[in-house]
């Protein structure tokens, strides 16, 4: 009987809370949201957000993003990757932009994107054989972005 | 000695006062909601924020007074769901020129995360921390973290009562499933009944395997009324046509045909997936087998397949149950009604009853809230200046 009584009492309870819960969901959205994403770490897929931006190289009138390259897999890393460069600047953009990457740091060039800022097509020269070529171009609010295909097996330099 | 007629009057009233006095609350409740606390000086969006106030609140009133939830629930959750599209679609077409999203916007991470891709997301966030969404976390529209504690609100409060009362896309085929008298479409063999798990099933395992979203990328229906991939490629003109299909036939056709909500009794992984958060939730539609003359109208008009001979055996509603109220309002004996956990079946039915409804109603109010107010402002615009844009 008491057993029932303390039950039910829970359950009302229970009841009760859910009202509160729903207040403090809305009113309390923006701190909880704020709460959730530092407390947990988690962030966006570097395979859509492009990973974390290693060099920031200052042209003048824009600037490069280099990213680290993005092999990330479920469980550990994959086969096949792609290292993003963003550009960022102000209109009027140079019809030729031209960005000379090092992404593993061991001095020497691994490729050269050139990117054509009028119709969005890019050259790429691969000094790395982990490089396999140009994944996609954007065009982005602020300037553009191009994604460099990689395969890990032939990283040879960039795992060093 | 008073008359029948003054006597009937006076309880009128009376009830009419008792709803009146148990609507306060909400009313409360909704001003603060909807006004977010600042005061409103333009005209427009004043209108705008009365109208949407009197529009709930007459609704919560009714439902307390007459007693009957989904009749008055499925008006709401129909024009938020409509009213939704119009503000979401208006919106990014004012923001970015059209309804599509561009590969730009993906590499930029500037989609709105909806609470759908969260089944989705579960196995690679527990084993990579990270979301497979282009979304962005917190301090946008829609960010991600703001939509998870939204969803962690509704699962502790509602469990699956979040897809008949928080869900902005289920509106749609709730509605259409209203719109014929008796359905054309009667018998649907219970192995569907399991497809949305199946669904669920697949869904997450690809999306894991792939490392992103793949009932958004080739099988949400809804993208054919928020936002979808600009299509730039044979790819992104097949899935755009994949969306249209099965908006046209899980949402209107189906529906229509069979009065139930296919999309989200059917196929729908965040509707298989939220089930199991009933679980956890303290309320839960019971059968009073006592008064139950197994008459099985609430298994003909339960919209997500969620009443059965074994359930009425049992004596609730299954684990897939959005706690909507149709079987409640159709039962002729008044067998079914909305319990707590933990309570005894023979405990104030009424008072339970509005304990879910206070949770539920403003959970509802409040996510349509805001988008029925920005609606509203955008059809007077439409009108005025023939435009659903504001600038």
């Amino acid at each position: 009987m008491a057993a029932k009584k303390v039950k039910a009492a829970l359950g009302y309870a229970m009841a009760a809370a859910a009202f509160i819960v729903v207040i403090v969901t809305f009113v309390g959205n923006d701190a909880l949201s704020r709460i959730f994403a530092r407390a947990t770490g988690i962030t966006v897929s570097p395979r859509y957000s492009g990973g974390e931006v290693i060099k920031t190289i200052d042209h003048g009138t824009y600037k490069s993003l280099i990213h680290r390259p993005v092999f990330d897999g479920l469980f550990s890393d994959r086969a096949g990757g792609f290292i993003q460069v963003n550009w960022y600047g102000h209109p009027p953009w140079p019809r030729k932009i031209e960005e000379a990457v090092d992404y593993d740091s061991d001095g020497t060039v691994d490729f050269t994107v050139t990117l054509d800022t009028q119709n969005l097509t890019a050259d790429l020269s691969m000094q790395n054989p982990s490089v396999t070529g140009i994944e996609q171009t954007y065009r982005l609010d602020r300037g553009f972005a191009a994604r460099i295909a990689l395969h890990k097996n032939s990283v040879g330099k960039s795992s060093k | 000695m008073p008359d029948r007629s003054s006597t009937m009057q006076h309880a009128a009233t009376m009830t009419n006062l008792r709803a009146a006095v148990t609507s306060l609350p909400m009313m409360l409740m909704t001003f603060v909601m909807l006004s977010g606390g600042k005061l409103v000086r333009d005209p427009v969006h004043l209108f705008a924020l009365v109208a949407t106030f009197c529009f709930l609140n007459t609704l919560f009133f009714l439902m307390v007074k007459t007693g009957r939830t989904d009749r008055w629930r499925a008006i709401l959750f129909t024009v938020f769901a409509v009213a939704f599209v119009i503000s979401f679609i208006s919106h990014y077409v004012e923001a970015r020129g059209s309804m599509a999203l561009s590969e730009s916007e993906i590499l930029e991470c500037r989609t709105p995360f909806c609470h759908i891709v969260i089944p989705m997301t579960i196995i690679p966030l527990a084993l990579t921390r990270t979301i497979i969404f282009p979304g962005t976390m917190t301090g946008v529209y829609a960010a991600i973290a703001s939509m998870f504690i939204i969803w962690i609100g509704a699962s502790l409060s509602l469990g699956r009562g979040f897809c008949a009362w928080g869900c902005f896309l289920g509106g749609w085929d709730d509605g259409f499933s209203r719109i014929m008298k008796r359905p054309i479409i009667k018998n649907i063999g219970k192995k569907w009944h399991y497809l949305s798990f199946a669904v669920l099933l697949v869904v997450a395992l690809t999306s894991a395997a792939m490392l992103s979203p793949t009932y958004c990328e080739w099988l949400c229906p809804y993208k054919a009324v928020t936002e979808y991939v600009q299509v730039t490629s044979l790819t992104r003109l097949v899935q755009m046509i994949i969306f249209l299909t099965l908006f046209a036939g899980l949402v209107i056709v189906l529906p229509i045909f069979t009065k139930r909500r296919v999309q989200c009794g059917l196929f729908c992984p965040f509707g298989a997936f939220q089930s199991f958060t009933n679980k956890i939730s303290p309320f839960e539609v019971r059968v009073d087998k006592d008064l139950c003359v197994n008459c099985r109208k609430c298994i003909t008009v339960c919209p997500t397949f969620s009443m059965s001979e074994e359930s009425l055996d049992k004596g609730n509603a299954r684990m897939t149950c959005i706690k909507c109220g149709k079987c409640i309002d159709n039962c002729p004996k008044r067998a079914l009604s909305f319990h707590i956990r933990g309570t005894s079946p023979g405990d104030d039915r009424t008072a339970q009853r509005l304990l879910f409804l206070y949770p539920a109603f403003l959970f509802l109010s409040t996510m349509a809230g805001g988008n029925i107010q920005n609606a509203v402002v955008r059809i007077i615009g439409l009108f005025t200046t023939g435009s659903l844009l504001t600038h």
